[in-house]
């Protein structure tokens, strides 16, 4: 059984009457990996400030270990953060930098240089004590400041957004090494980043905020499987979503047809919102399928074609490896196991059409989104 | 055609610093002139230099604007770094009305800084005083003066409070330059709110911190207008001596003092920029090496009660060093109420200092010596408030009208003795006539000065004034009691009438010669400097000034005309409630007798009262130049009685008349 660590109940954080945050419960456990992931202005940042004591909650309350530490500053809490754009010191060297914590806390010399070298070689920064922060790549310096966090062994590391300002493969290899050292020193990372990718591969549990609020809570599998409700299914990977009514359980119609899926526990004839990732379709010759629709649109993506179909008016997107000319018909088929229903949700008919499909597709796979905007979002 | 365009570039360059560099490094060639002319180059010496270290009142005035400006930069660096970073830390919503109202003195008049805060003290002193009579009525333990003047004190928080903005102007762009996230960092990695300003703000807004000391330093150095509203008559900082000095003209020791000032502001520029190139090339010095060589500790671990002992010891240090600081400006603000003192207010160049620094050594009672350039200046001065003087010397006129207003003491003749010197000639004057308020501290007559190169044959009427024959060579004396004056003497009128159409005469006798173009313009000081140069035949002006000019100039001579003329008798007296009456009657005492007057007729060149000095003077100059002094000279100092005769004192003009020489004086355009 975990521990629970750090407890945020009831909190609201409000600026001048725009609300950041509406009633956030949050618990995280000892030694758990937990990504807070949304688009920007979603509160996530407001949250890890919360837990930083660089902001206190309009109301609520936030626990560490059991103790309210409200009214607890920043210096006095056994948390470190690794900030969006590093915040490394440009008066002081590497070196001087990750002992920055150490010194304040007069841990004496000895120790200091035992410990920062050992937190350099963990990062990989070994021989480059006496470098300037401004002669770092990006990379180089998103280590210093892991280390300069590390260092102080805090029971809580909170990372806003790292690896925002590195390229694509930066990251690949970062999330990588960011795991690693997680495992390896045994602490609590909450970690917030607007990458779904990254909080899929990294995460022991994802929180999916939006507009101040938290849409679900999961591990990756849970998120990316069953999506509570359509932000969800959305934010997270690619879907389609139609419009459904759920006839009984294991029951669903989408179209008029009905499908055979693992949900029930709906009232009959409920509608609902009808789940189906684009890799979870088969396509299948026009009469053998279940719907049948007309190819508008084919990409090559390497692995696979994203190909655009239009099945009466609606737009779905289906990743396969067949390739199928545009103007063709096709039919498709679904696995029970394809299907995920959801309840209708105030986010009901927003997301899962592709009849925009280039635009949204771009943003979403867009690695460099300005971090800084979420930034100005929900501090001023 | 590049190389023509860039000689031209090269041109306009050089002659862009020459208007530049042009004043100073004039003001610095003739602060090395042997003569005391700021024209005339008669020869290299140190000489000025070495009267500045002898000049006691700019010595003390270096002292006070040294000792202003230091405390103001320093308490104001810190206050405005730290208001600069709370500016910072609001919201946007207030931070910039906040930012704009903060900026508002930097642009704003001084005058109106100045008087302000002249009103406020004021204000305050008179909340005071209110108080401390109430608190002193109901107990006895503590006895708390009950009132307070401008001085040091007052001095010193105008100049922090026009210093501020200064530093937050230059202190806040280099903390909008800094990650604002490196706070949240510092404290994140668990410094307290004063670790994070010390060990990552600071040195972050460092370069912001000290050129914002330094400009702050700079404008307090620079400050005369603040400065001038908020010292009071005790203290005097280098602007205001020098701006009470130029009353007769820019003397040589101010070029040596203004050199000396622009030397040390261009040293200590240097110096700071040294230092920075210094420290950037440090910088780069260690990072060669550290990347060299490896990091070996060499400090043992400290334990950590050693650790705590050292904050205790570091706080104690804080603390007393901040106490002394408290202390020293306290002590330093106090110092003159410990000890015996008397404030006098007299014109620029007027004592041999010599004189004051006897009386202390003699009496021990410290002289607050300043000065103003004119009677209606001192007169204003009073009617403000701002003048918290013991005693002052105003002309014969405006005596009387001080003597009406009831702003004057009746002076105790039994502590002035050497009253008794004075010359009976010089006693019971108009302006004075039952000899209760005033005694006699030096005297003149108005002539005309003029080159004999110039002008045909001796001149000894006032008619030369208004001839045109001079047209453009004539220079009118800037005051309208004067100009008029010499008007009504040459047409044989009194020069205190009240009669309308007579000084409509007189107007229209200056009018029709400034017609002509007789004029060449309306000179006070710079009468010395034209006349010097040899470019103006004609001008009216005092006997004593003439001898000065006599030393730059060999072809001058000087005329009662026959008219007759104004004579003037400045006279020693003590303002009403003056708070140190005993010290005021000792000062007065100390100038009225034999040898003071004969230092100070030396010095000045202007007549005395006191009949010992007229006889013992020519024997006191042979011995003191070791040569004859000449009897044409003497008769300059000291006007003998049979020209005296001719000549009549101003006395104080109804108001009436008062606004008609105002106006007629407006309406001429020279």
């Amino acid at each position: 059984m975990p521990k629970e660590l750090i407890r945020l109940s009831d909190c609201v954080v409000k600026f001048d009457d725009e609300i950041i945050l509406d009633q956030l419960n949050l618990y995280i456990n000892d030694r758990e990996f937990l990504t807070l992931l949304g688009p920007s202005g979603c509160g996530k940042t407001t949250t890890l400030r919360i837990i930083g004591g660089f902001l206190a909650p309009t109301s609520g309350d936030v626990f560490f270990d059991g103790q309210r530490i409200n009214d607890l500053p920043p210096n006095k809490r056994q948390v470190n953060t690794v900030f969006q754009k590093y915040a490394l010191f440009p008066h002081l060297n590497v070196y001087e930098n990750v002992a920055f914590g150490l010194r304040i806390a007069k841990v004496p010399d000895g120790e200091v240089h035992q410990r920062v070298l050992e937190m350099l070689e963990i990062v990989n920064l070994k021989g480059f004590e006496k470098r300037s922060i401004s002669a770092l790549s990006g990379g180089q310096q998103q280590r210093v400041a892991i280390a300069r966090a590390l260092v102080n062994r805090p029971k809580v590391l909170l990372l806003d957004e790292p690896l925002g300002a590195l390229d694509m493969r930066l990251r690949k290899d970062m999330q990588t090494e960011l795991k690693r050292i997680q495992q390896e020193l045994g602490i609590t990372f909450v970690y917030v980043t607007h990458d779904q990718e990254e909080a899929l591969a990294m995460s022991d549990t994802v929180v999916v905020m939006d507009g101040g609020r938290i849409q679900q809570i999961g591990t990756p599998e849970d998120i990316y499987n069953e999506p509570k409700n359509a932000f969800v299914a959305d934010f997270i990977g690619e879907s389609n979503i139609i419009d459904g009514v759920m006839r009984a359980d294991g029951v669903v119609e989408i179209f008029s047809r009905r499908f055979q899926c693992l949900d029930g526990g709906f009232a009959p004839d409920e509608p609902v919102d009808v789940v189906i990732r684009p890799e979870d379709v088969d396509i299948v010759s026009a009469d053998e399928g279940q719907l049948k629709g007309t190819v508008t649109q084919v990409t090559f993506k390497g692995v696979h074609y994203d190909t655009i179909v239009d099945f009466y008016g609606f737009k779905w997107l289906i990743q396969t490896t067949d390739y199928c000319p545009v103007d063709s018909h096709i039919g498709i088929k679904i696995d029970p196991d394809g299907i995920h229903v959801m309840k209708k949700s105030a986010y009901s008919g927003m997301f899962g059409d592709y009849s925009s499909y280039s635009e949204e597709y771009d943003e979403i796979g867009d690695a460099t989104m300005a971090p800084g905007e979420e930034d100005s979002g929900d501090e001023e | 055609m590049k190389s023509r365009r860039s000689v031209g570039g090269r041109f306009l360059i050089a002659l862009t610093f020459l208007f530049l560099y042009a004043p100073i490094v004039l003001l610095s060639v003739f602060s090395f002139n042997a003569g005391d002319s700021s024209v005339v180059w008669k020869g290299f010496s140190i000489d000025w230099y070495v009267k500045l270290f002898q000049n006691r009142l700019i010595m003390e005035s270096v002292y006070t604007t040294l000792l202003v400006s230091i405390l103001a930069t320093v308490i104001s660096t810190v206050a405005g770094t730290f208001a600069a970073i709370g500016l910072f830390g609001l919201k946007r919503r207030w931070r910039s009305p906040l930012m704009t109202v903060g900026n508002i003195p930097t642009v704003n008049a001084d005058i109106v800084t100045g008087v302000s805060m002249c009103l406020l003290f004021a204000a305050c002193f008179q909340g005071w005083s209110v108080f401390a009579r109430w608190l002193n009525g109901v107990q006895d333990v503590v006895e708390l003066p009950t009132r307070l003047t401008l001085g040091f004190t007052t001095l010193l928080l105008a100049h922090i409070a026009f210093d501020i903005p200064y530093v937050i102007l230059n202190v806040s762009p280099k903390l909008r330059q800094m990650d604002k996230n490196l706070i949240d960092a510092a404290q994140d990695l668990g410094c307290t709110w004063m670790q994070t300003f010390r060990k990552v703000i600071l040195p972050e807004i460092r370069p912001g911190v000290v050129s914002g000391a330094l400009i702050a330093f700079t404008m307090s150095v620079d400050d005369f207008v603040i400065s001038y509203f908020t010292a009071g008559s005790s203290t005097s900082t280098l602007a205001m001596t020098i701006y009470g000095m130029t009353k007769k003209r820019v003397s040589p020791e101010i070029n040596a003092v203004s050199t000396l000032l622009f030397v040390t502001v261009l040293a200590l520029l240097v110096l700071s920029n040294v230092l920075e190139a210094r420290q950037e090339k440090a910088a780069q010095k260690k990072l060669m090496l550290q990347k060299t060589t490896e990091y070996h500790p060499v400090k043992p671990p400290r334990r950590a009660p050693a650790v705590t002992k050292r904050v205790w010891f570091r706080r104690a240090v804080a603390l007393v060093s901040a106490a002394a600081l408290l202390v020293v400006t306290f002590a330093l603000a106090t110092a003159t109420s410990a000890q015996r003192v008397v404030n006098v207010c007299s014109w620029g160049e007027y004592i041999d200092t010599d004189l004051i620094t006897q009386f202390e050594e003699e009496t021990g009672i410290r002289v607050n010596y300043q000065t103003v350039e004119s009677n209606e200046t001192l007169y204003s001065l009073l009617k403000s408030g701002g003048g918290d003087y013991d005693v002052i010397v105003p002309s014969d006129y405006m005596i009387s009208q001080l003597i009406e207003e009831d702003m004057l003491e009746e002076l105790d003749y039994s502590q002035i003795p050497n009253f008794s010197l004075i010359g009976e000639d010089f006693k019971h004057l108009p302006y004075d006539p039952e000899n209760k308020y005033t005694v006699p501290y030096a005297w003149g007559t108005l002539g005309i000065i003029y080159n004999t190169t110039m002008v045909d044959g001796e001149i000894t009427s006032w008619e030369a004034m208004f001839d045109e024959k001079y047209a453009g060579q004539v220079l009118l004396i800037n005051n309208s009691r004067d100009a008029l004056g010499i008007a009504l003497m040459y047409l044989g009128y009194s020069v205190n009438t009240t009669d309308e159409e007579e000084i409509r005469q007189a107007y229209q006798l200056l009018s029709d010669a400034n017609d002509k173009g007789v004029y060449q313009g309306k000179v006070m000081d710079e009468v010395f400097q034209v006349m010097e140069g040899g470019n103006a035949a004609i001008a009216a002006y005092y006997a004593g000034d003439y001898l000065t000019m006599l030393e730059n100039n060999e072809d001058l001579a000087f005329v009662v005309p026959e008219e007759g003329s104004n004579w003037f008798v400045d006279a020693m007296c003590v303002l009403k409630g003056a708070r140190h009456y005993d010290e005021a009657m000792a000062w007065i005492n100390f100038m009225a007798s034999t040898d003071s007057c004969l230092a100070n007729l030396d010095f000045i060149w202007y007549g005395t009262a006191n009949t010992e000095a007229i006889e013992q003077y020519p024997a006191y100059y042979a011995e003191a130049y070791g040569e004859e002094l000449d009897n044409e000279t003497f008769r300059i100092i000291q006007t003998p009685p049979e020209t005296l005769e001719r000549c009549e004192m101003y006395l104080v003009l109804p108001k009436e008349t008062r606004d008609l020489y105002k106006d007629l004086w407006l309406s001429l355009g020279v």
